[in-house]
This record gives structure tokens, C-alpha cells and sequence, in this order.
């Protein structure tokens, strides 16, 4: 609606003879992607104002009688002297389904070079989370397709759950295989013509990465299929800070126009320290006072006011943000990690050393949490993986223990011989989701002890091979799992049936 | 901002303080305030004179209207363009002449950060920035 109302506001101002009031200033200094300006006595906070050459800056820091400016794009034909002008607006992004399957800036504007990008509507970038009354409990699954995630650590729709861990310990994949996982669930979904399905869109916000990467998953994505429920908000390490800094806003308000339209999203920020340190750059430069690891003091504020925006809205849709954030030698305990952490529901915490060890994803079940717990489960995930995480505690500790003696007690024995077997079922291959109905299928072998016998080498081949023939020869019972949700006596009866049959290919 | 910046801006806005009378720059006060400086000298001088003349600067272009045109400003449109601002502004505003020959045809009046255009060459840029 605010679309159609600029348009004829255009149109009369361009039919208007009357002079147009502009409030403007002149640049006083001007370094690293921050201009001080003259003038400007007008100005809003956060307000967007025009420098030459089609630049936009945004005033953060109001003074007595300068304002600094972040300049979102090309500042080299900038200089001393140069006349800058208020808009009158806040910052603000087009948003809208014609921004699925594109690539765009942190200002939104098309990155992939598939032409303009069909929108009609924009959102501010900087909005006010929303408040208490309209929100609803987080009680609706949002499955991620990794099975050691969304059994024990599961994910609901509106939730924001942090992925944490040291560089090269696979964040970006879970985040990656989360939306491929979606954009599968979507196709079924839409497919099956069912009218209560809600399909969720993606939007991938890249902050401070290198290009290449960027491009790498753009290509997973595209491969994968999923590109067309995703918008990928790009502000890669060649952008100036500013870029960086809006960037992980821009995404928010893209997904927001999902949530307040009806329709579900899911938003990852990756990452966020990258974030914070593109921020602490550029208050350094505003000369801001600084706190702890040079950090302005409103470094909390920057992310608790991003990712209070991730919500379930009563009568409307929701936004589920997933966080990442990297970790120096493991240490959750630094300043933006804690941070972070105290904001989240929940945190998926990836070892370097189960990574090296083959244990991938390497989730570690004892550091990893979800606040929203099994509210955001299916009623078969629950019934099959209930235990799981208590049995993996028990082993990991067991495990510590057995390294220093050989003599252990049978029930010992035979604890830590099915925590290893748990461990080898969780292994999953990058980019490559597994639906909940196979990994309800897959655990409920394992609770009735179809891996037992197996050499403990053999059981991660032993599951796909398990899930191949689910997927091949009995697809109306995975079906029936799926839209019921649950597992009655009829669905274990089948279940059986159909892993006794996998069982004798199997062994022999 | 260094300390030294600090506080020679802190003496600036004194000094500025005290050349203000009745919210209009006063000439023989901005004229008491450098003979003082002159004999007293204070510490960083140019940073103090030049950030005085910043703040003394803002304030005169606040009480002057600069009328750009590109053809002729008669004398009694420069007068109600300054009673028009000094109505708008609710103190008073003086109106000076500049030809710029760029603005094609029409006006542009600017009193401190406000600037008012009518002329056709700030038509033409927002027709060529009109997406």
C-alpha cells in the first residue's frame, strides 16, 4: 500500500511548481566508508541521506553540529566540500516473492545479473521486534533433514537457534542442508495439493564472506534445487562495512514481509562475528567509545534487536532465524559468542575434534541445547528418539572413563558398545537432508536392535542402506508416517515387516 | 577527536556564546572576542579561531537567505523573499543576490542547511534520477 502512495506522490511532486524544501550538508571529512557532515540540522536517526554520484549514507551519530555517516556504496568520487542531502526516509529494502531464486545487495539491488527484480513493496531495513502479545509459543517442527539435529536438538518455527563452532567445522552445511531441506519439504508439500501445508522460504545472508564462497553455495543451492525458495543477501568482504552492517537487516525485513503476509522463513545470519566486527570498524571510526576487545557498548543491543525479530506470530506467519557464529579455539566464552548465546533459544554446538575424528556433522550433544525442547517435535520423532540424547551423555562419559581400564562390567560394555553405534547413525553426508519420515524409520531399527549384530564399522552404511529401501519399497508407508506423525500399533507392525525384509538383503 | 580538538571547540562555543546578542551576531562583540584572543592567546589559537569561525558562520548563513538565480532578481523580490523568511524562520532574515547561470531558469534560496528549489535544472536532475 505504501508503494501506491509514493507513486502518486511522485506524480504530484512532479506536476507541482512549488519549490521543494531540501535539508543538506556539506562533508567535513570523509575515510573508510564514514563521512562527517556540516549542516544537516534536520536529520532523523538512522535516516537515509543522498551524497553525489547515487551513494546513500545513513546518519548514525548525531552531534552538536556534524552528523557521521555510514555511505553505503561507491565512495570514491566522494571528497571534502561535497553537498549532502536528507531524504526524509528510513532505509529500506524491496521485499516479496519476486526476490526468490535472486542474489541481492545489502540495499537490494540484483547481484546475479538476472536482471530487475519484480517488487512492488519495501520494508524498512531497522523495524522494532514484535511485542509480546502477538507472538505464539514455538510449538511447530521446522525439520533441518540432519538427523542427530532434529532428534535431539530440535528446531521449531520461529525459534533462533545458534550454530556455533570453530572455522572449517561445518556451520555453513547445517545452515546449507537446512534449506535444501525445506525447499524438498516445499516441492512434496506443494505437490500434494494439501491446503494446510505452509511452505517455508529461505533467505541465506552472507556477511563478510569471500565471494567464492558465496558463489559455492549459490551452486549447492541451485543443485540441489532448493535456489528457488531461497533469496541469498550478499554483503561479501569486498563490500565496505557499511554493507555488512545493514546487511544482516536488510535479510530480516525481506523475511519479515513473509511472516506479517502468513507465510513461513527462515533466515540465517552467517556469520555474525564477522557482523560485529564489521560494526566495531565502523563505530571505531565514529569514534564511539569502546568496551571489552574494542567492542562499542551497544554490540549487544545490535544483535538482540536482530534476532528479536525472528518470531511466531498469532494469525499470521513466522521467521526462524539461525545465527552462526565462529569460535576461536573452541572458546564459547568470548565476548560476541556469550552474547549471542544469552540471546538465542538454543545453541548447535560443532567440535573441531569430532569433525577430525569422521564424527560429521560434528555436533556435540552435550554443548548443544534447545530451549524450545520438544515442543518443536513430532510425535514419532519423540517416540523413537526420546532417550537419545541421555544415552549419548551416559556414553561420551563412559567413554572418557573406559579409556583408563579394561576390565568393564557387561551392562558398561553394553552401553558404550550402543553409544558407538548411535554415534556411527548419526554420520550424515554434507548436503544431503534426510526426510523425518526416514529418520524416524532409521531410529526406530535402532531401538529394536536391527544394528546389534552389525560390525560397528558397517552400521552407517547399514542406514542408507536401510533408508534405500524405504525410499524404493515402501513408500505408502513412509507416506502414512509423514501425515500421520505419529507411530500407532499398524505403523510399527509395517515397520517391522519392512526391516525384517532389509535385514535378510542386507546380511546376506 | 583528540583532547586538544575538545577543548579548543569547548573555548570556541564560549567564545560564540558570547558573540550572540539578542539571537543576531553581533560585530562589535565577534570584535571584542578577537582582540582577546589576540592578547590573551589561548591554547591552540588556530584550532580555537577556526572552529569559532565555523559556529559563527552556521549562525550568519541562518540569518541570511542566498538567492541563486540565472536571470534578473529585482530588488523587491529579494525584499519579500526575506520578509517570507523571516516569517517562516521567526527571526530575521536578510536576503542576498548570487547569479549561477547553471540553474537555467527559475530560483534557489538556501538559509542555513535549508535549501528551497524551484529552478529547471533541479527539475531535470530529479527527471534524469527517476526510476
Amino acid at each position: 500500500m505504501s508503494s501506491v502512495l509514493e507513486q502518486i506522490e511522485q506524480q504530484i511532486a512532479q506536476l507541482s511548481t512549488k519549490a521543494v524544501r531540501k535539508n543538506v550538508g556539506t562533508i567535513r571529512t570523509i575515510a573508510d566508508g564514514v563521512a562527517k557532515v556540516d549542516g544537516l540540522s534536520d536529520v532523523m536517526y538512522n535516516e537515509m541521506v543522498q551524497f553525489p554520484g547515487d551513494a546513500i549514507g545513513i546518519a548514525l551519530n548525531l552531534e552538536e553540529d556534524e552528523v557521521g555517516c555510514v555511505i553505503l556504496g561507491d565512495i570514491a568520487n566522494l571528497k571534502e566540500g561535497d553537498e549532502v542531502t536528507t531524504t526524509g526516509k528510513l532505509l529500506s529494502v524491496p521485499v516479496g516473492k519476486g526476490l526468490l531464486g535472486r542474489a541481492v545487495d545489502s540495499l537490494g539491488r540484483p547481484v546475479d545479473g538476472k536482471g530487475p527484480i519484480s517488487s512492488t513493496e519495501s520494508y524498512p531495513v531497522e523495524k522494532i521486534a514484535p511485542g509480546i502479545v502477538v507472538r505464539k509459543p514455538v510449538s511447530q517442527a521446522l525439520f533441518t533433514g540432519i538427523m542427530a539435529i532434529d532428534s535431539m536438538i530440535p528446531i521449531g518455527r520461529g525459534q533462533r537457534e545458534l550454530i556455533i563452532g570453530d572455522r572449517g567445522t561445518g556451520k555453513t552445511t547445517i545452515a546449507i542442508d537446512t534449506i535444501i531441506n525445506q525447499a524438498r519439504i516445499n516441492k512434496v508439500g506443494l505437490a500434494s495439493g494439501d491446503p494446510k501445508f505452509r511452505p517455508v522460504y529461505s533467505i541465506y545472508v552472507a556477511i563478510g564472506q569471500k565471494n567464492s564462497n558465496i558463489v559455492r553455495t549459490m551452486s549447492a543451492l541451485e543443485a540441489a534445487g532448493a535456489l528457488e525458495f531461497t533469496i541469498i543477501v550478499a554483503a561479501g568482504a569486498a563490500d565496505n562495512p557499511a554493507n555488512q552492517y545493514v546487511a544482516p537487516y536488510a535479510g530480516a525485513a525481506i523475511g519479515e514481509w513473509f511472516m506479517d503476509n502468513g507465510m513461513d522463513a527462515l533466515i540465517v545470519y552467517d556469520d555474525l562475528s564477522k557482523h560485529a566486527v564489521a560494526y566495531r570498524q565502523i563505530s571505531l571510526i565514529l569514534k564511539r567509545p569502546s568496551g571489552r576487545e574494542a567492542y562499542p557498548g551497544d554490540v549487544f543491543y545490535l544483535h538482540s534487536r536482530l534476532l528479536e525479530r525472528a518470531a511466531r506470530l498469532d494469525g499470521k506467519g513466522s521467521l526462524t532465524a539461525l545465527p552462526i557464529i565462529e569460535t576461536l579455539a573452541g572458546d564459547v566464552s568470548a565476548y560476541i559468542p556469550t552474547n549471542v548465546i544469552s540471546i538465542t533459544d538454543g545453541q548447535i554446538f560443532l567440535e573441531t575434534d569430532l569433525f577430525n575424528q569422521g564424527v560429521r556433522p560434528a555436533v556435540s550433544v552435550g554443548l548443544s541445547v534447545s530451549r524450545v525442547g520438544s515442543a518443536a517435535q513430532i510425535k514419532a520423532t519423540k517416540q523413537v528418539a526420546g532417550k537419545l540424547k541421555g544415552e549419548l551423555a551416559q556414553f561420551r562419559e563412559l567413554a572418557a572413563f573406559a579409556q583408563f581400564g579394561s576390565d568393564l562390567d557387561p551392562k558398561t560394555k553394553a552401553q558404550l558398545d550402543r553409544g558407538s553405534r548411535i554415534v556411527e547413525l548419526f554420520k550424515q553426508p554434507a548436503l544431503n537432508p534426510i526426510p523425518i519420515e526416514l529418520q524416524v524409520a532409521t531410529l526406530w531399527a535402532m531401538q529394536k536392535g536391527y544394528y546389534d549384530e552389525l560390525d560397528l564399522k558397517r552400521v552407517t552404511a547399514a542406514a542408507v542402506s536401510l533408508r534405500e529401501h524405504f525410499s524404493t519399497r515402501h513408500d505408502a508407508l513412509l507416506s502414512k508416517i509423514r501425515t500421520k506423525a505419529s507411530l500407532d500399533a499398524e505403523l510399527e507392525a509395517g515397520l517391522k515387516v519392512a526391516c525384517d525384509e532389509w535385514k535378510s538383503t542386507f546380511a546376506a | 577527536m583528540s583532547a586538544q580538538s575538545k577543548a579548543a571547540e569547548k573555548v570556541a562555543r564560549l567564545f560564540f556564546k558570547l558573540s550572540v546578542e539578542g539571537g543576531v551576531v553581533s560585530a562589535e562583540r565577534v570584535s571584542g572576542v578577537l582582540a582577546y584572543v589576540e592578547r590573551h592567546r589561548p591554547a591552540n589559537p588556530l584550532m580555537v579561531l577556526r572552529a569559532y569561525h565555523r559556529l559563527i558562520a552556521a549562525e550568519v548563513a541562518r540569518g541570511r537567505a542566498v538567492v541563486e538565480h540565472s536571470g534578473a532578481a529585482p530588488e523587491a523580490m529579494l525584499r519579500s523573499i526575506a520578509e517570507a523568511m523571516t516569517r517562516r524562520y521567526s527571526r530575521p532574515v536578510t536576503a542576498v543576490s548570487k547569479p549561477n547561470p547553471a540553474l537555467i531558469a527559475g530560483l534557489r534560496v538556501r538559509v542555513g542547511d535549508d535549501v528551497y528549489e524551484s529552478s529547471i535544472a533541479a527539475r531535470l536532475s530529479s527527471l534524469s534520477t527517476a526510476n
